[in-house]
């Protein structure tokens, strides 16, 4: 009788535990898109921030720590994008299981081909960098590609038992994402070499010009993280003008008040791309690349207004 | 015989030239997979639309021998002050005469120790010297949702002493803060043990012990620069509840009740209870991309004090409002009150209610950087004395480590 209940409690246990989906939290939408789909009803994911936002500057809510207290993975973009929220959010967090070195973290910088790593000293002089590299490489399908197989390899150590499925589903959505980055890469290469200049507010798009082989002539940040000034400005302007670039980019978080001038003045259109999947609407990571390179297209093939 | 031995290290020497190099250039020139060729991977890329740039690429630590150093930061605050009447600065780090004022050199290392702790030290550098301002382990990897804090830290009484010079808004500290917490906030040599509840809200539970004589910091209310032993009667207690609300996208609401006993230095059994309350609300559209915000945070305070038989009762508050309007701008008001006794014997110059406005304006040249002008109009009616003016002028700069900052 005793084994009976026994037997049968252990049952009821088991599949609790495996009907449980894994709970993912990721400190960006996209990084959510991405483990969405890698994971699909085996994972439960939450976002820490909204694609408006600017990912250096998220508040540290209380609310927050909640989610990263009971998460079993977090997905993070890394390289110090994070690093002016998250640290003391995971301090606050109590959750060994997403601990520097644990296998709940995951850092989906380790899985790029990280551009614009500094080679000799940094200094704060050129502003506001990241010093282990550019982090905005997920407006990269190539590289969130990579990530959503390194994601799926870790997603299988933590959740064994269904490995195959995420291998599986992983495998999938890279193999789409690539092949829309190549879709993509070619309809932009064959456009006319003045037409693929642009300039850009904040140097956060060199993934995205890399991958669609687009020009960036000048950035209207002086500096990273150095607000726009008059001098500057007129720079930039000079060198559009001389190049004959007809496009502003920059993510929909970033001050438009100065671009928009700019562009008046440059004869030039302004670019607002969106600033990561919406994940909160259900948007997919391969709808929000193509919504990125739609943008971009649209802008440098369309006459200037 | 002195011939052969120099030959042999000169060989030896000369052996460990050539071999040691090489053996360098061979695991740099390692392809990043070992069976294919680079030309062979980057083609294999190249097809399958993978980037063909190098492998990737890591920073190279300078001195390996650094690599596990603590995050260091470094933040001045320094100001040029103009007061008309006496300044009456209650805090430790307030301007505290006309002409130019070194507030505070704050340093914060902070590193996790092992898998199990982290460890932070806050040490300030005045004129005179250094303090340890702050030096604690907190625990990591506890079960059921709970933390230890253990060193010298600052009590979680209200929800500013908490915090250092360069994340208040204003230059100076609240005046109720500086009568009842003192110069330099509530803090003490104890341990906290925190619980984060199972609520569905946040909502966490702290208790602190520590000694109540651990110098300047308590003896406005508690025992202070007196020996305080082991008697858990001479000890101070502090407990802290504090929930947050995300009541929308863009507002925010994060509520804390904190309290705090402990002996006073009037008499042996004499005890002071402090009582505090505090809220701060924010608003913030997330859509809005100059990152504007608007956050009000207010404290109030009431301590009571029993000294042979008598009980004292004083309070006060502050409530400021803070608008930030771009990246590069912000501006601040604020408004406080603290009431005195006319026969305190523990505190015999603060006898009327005391009255201070403060307006400021900062600059924000990046983020590491602010240019803050203040200007401070305050009542001591008590003193027969005309109002005191003040404009403060202050520049704060950090570097090292890019520092974060809880809600």
């Amino acid at each position: 009788m005793r084994t009976c209940i026994s037997a049968c409690l252990l049952m009821i246990v088991s599949n609790v535990a495996l009907a449980a989906p894994v709970k993912v939290v990721a400190t960006l939408p996209s990084l959510a898109a991405l483990a969405a789909e890698v994971g699909g009803p085996l994972v439960q994911v939450q976002a820490l921030s909204s694609p408006r936002q600017d990912p250096h500057y998220v508040d540290a809510r209380p609310s927050l720590v909640l989610l990263l207290n009971r998460a079993d993975v977090l997905v993070m973009n890394g390289i110090e994008l994070e690093a002016g929220w998250l640290p003391p959010l995971l301090l606050q967090a109590r959750n060994p299981k997403i601990a520097p070195g644990s296998l709940g973290l995951f850092d989906a910088s380790r899985f790029v081909h990280l551009q614009q790593v500094p080679q000799g000293p940094v200094s704060r002089r050129e502003g506001d960098i990241h010093p282990g590299g550019n982090p905005h490489f997920l407006l990269d399908p190539r590289a969130a590609a990579s990530i959503a197989e390194g994601l799926a390899r870790r997603l299988a150590e933590v959740d064994a038992i269904h490995a195959e499925t995420y291998r599986n589903s992983a495998s999938e959505l890279a193999k789409r994402l690539r092949s829309l980055a190549q879709e993509e890469a070619a309809r932009f290469s064959r456009l006319p070499a003045p037409q693929r200049r642009v300039c850009v507010y904040h140097a956060s798009l060199v993934y995205l010009l890399d991958w669609l082989s687009l020009e960036q002539v000048a950035t209207l940040e002086p500096r990273p993280g150095i607000a726009p000034d008059p001098q500057h400005v007129a720079a930039v302007l000079q060198t559009m003008r001389a190049t004959g670039t007809r496009v502003l980019a920059q993510e929909e978080f970033y001050p438009q008040s100065t671009s928009k001038t700019l562009v008046q003045l440059a004869k030039a259109r302004l670019a607002v791309l969106p600033g990561g999947a919406r994940f909160g609407e259900g948007q997919r990571y391969g709808d929000h690349a193509r919504a990125l390179a739609a943008a971009l297209y649209a802008a440098v093939t369309q006459a200037v207004p | 015989m002195q011939l052969p031995r120099t030959a042999f290290a000169v060989s030896v020497l000369a052996w460990l030239c050539v071999v040691v190099p090489r053996h360098g250039e061979a695991q740099e020139g390692l392809p990043a997979a070992a069976t294919v060729s680079v030309e062979d991977l980057r083609a294999l890329q190249q097809s399958l639309g993978v980037a063909a740039s190098p492998a990737p690429v890591t920073a190279p630590i300078a001195d390996l021998g650094s690599a596990m150093n603590p995050k260091i930061s470094l933040i001045l605050d320094g100001s040029l002050a103009w007061f008309r009447g006496s300044p009456g600065s209650t805090g430790g780090h307030d301007p505290s005469h006309s002409g130019f004022n070194l507030q505070a050199l704050e340093m914060h290392l902070a590193s996790d120790v092992d898998p199990y702790l982290h460890m932070d030290a806050q040490l300030v550098f005045g004129q005179e010297g250094v303090e340890v301002e702050e030096v604690y382990a907190t625990s990591l990897a506890l079960p059921a949702n709970l933390q230890l804090r253990a060193g010298q830290f600052l009590a979680p009484i209200g929800r500013l002493n908490q915090t250092h010079p360069h994340s208040w808004q204003f230059l100076d500290q609240p005046l109720v803060l500086g009568k009842f917490l003192g110069s330099d906030g509530s803090r003490g040599m104890g341990s906290e043990v925190s619980w984060l509840t199972p609520l569905p809200w946040f909502a966490e539970l702290r208790a602190v012990v520590m000694g109540a004589g651990a110098g300047a910091c308590c003896s406005r209310s508690f025992l202070g620069g007196q020996q305080g032993g082991a008697d858990p009667r001479d000890l101070l207690y502090t407990i802290a509840f504090k929930q947050f609300f995300d009541v929308a996208p863009d507002w925010s609401l994060l509520w804390g009740l904190s309290a705090q006993a402990g002996p006073n230095g009037a008499a042996r059994g004499a005890r002071t209870a402090i009582y505090a309350t505090d809220l701060y609300v924010k608003y913030r559209p997330l859509a809005d991309s100059q990152r504007a915000a608007v956050a009000l945070q207010v404290e109030w305070l009431l301590r009571e004090r029993w000294l042979m038989g008598t009980r004292l009762q004083d309070h006060g508050a502050y409530a400021q409002l803070v608008w930030n309007v771009d990246p590069s701008w912000e501006v601040g008001l604020r408004s406080e009150y603290a009431t005195g006794l006319r026969d305190d014997a523990l505190d015999a110059d603060w006898t009327g209610t005391r009255t201070r406005q403060a307006v400021q304006v900062t600059w924000y040249p990046s983020h590491f950087s602010r240019l803050r002008l203040q200007g401070g109009h305050d009542r001591r009616p008590w003193m027969n004395a005309d109002a005191g003016w003040s404009v403060l002028l202050g520049l704060e700069t950090t570097i090292g480590a890019h520092g974060a900052h809880t809600f």
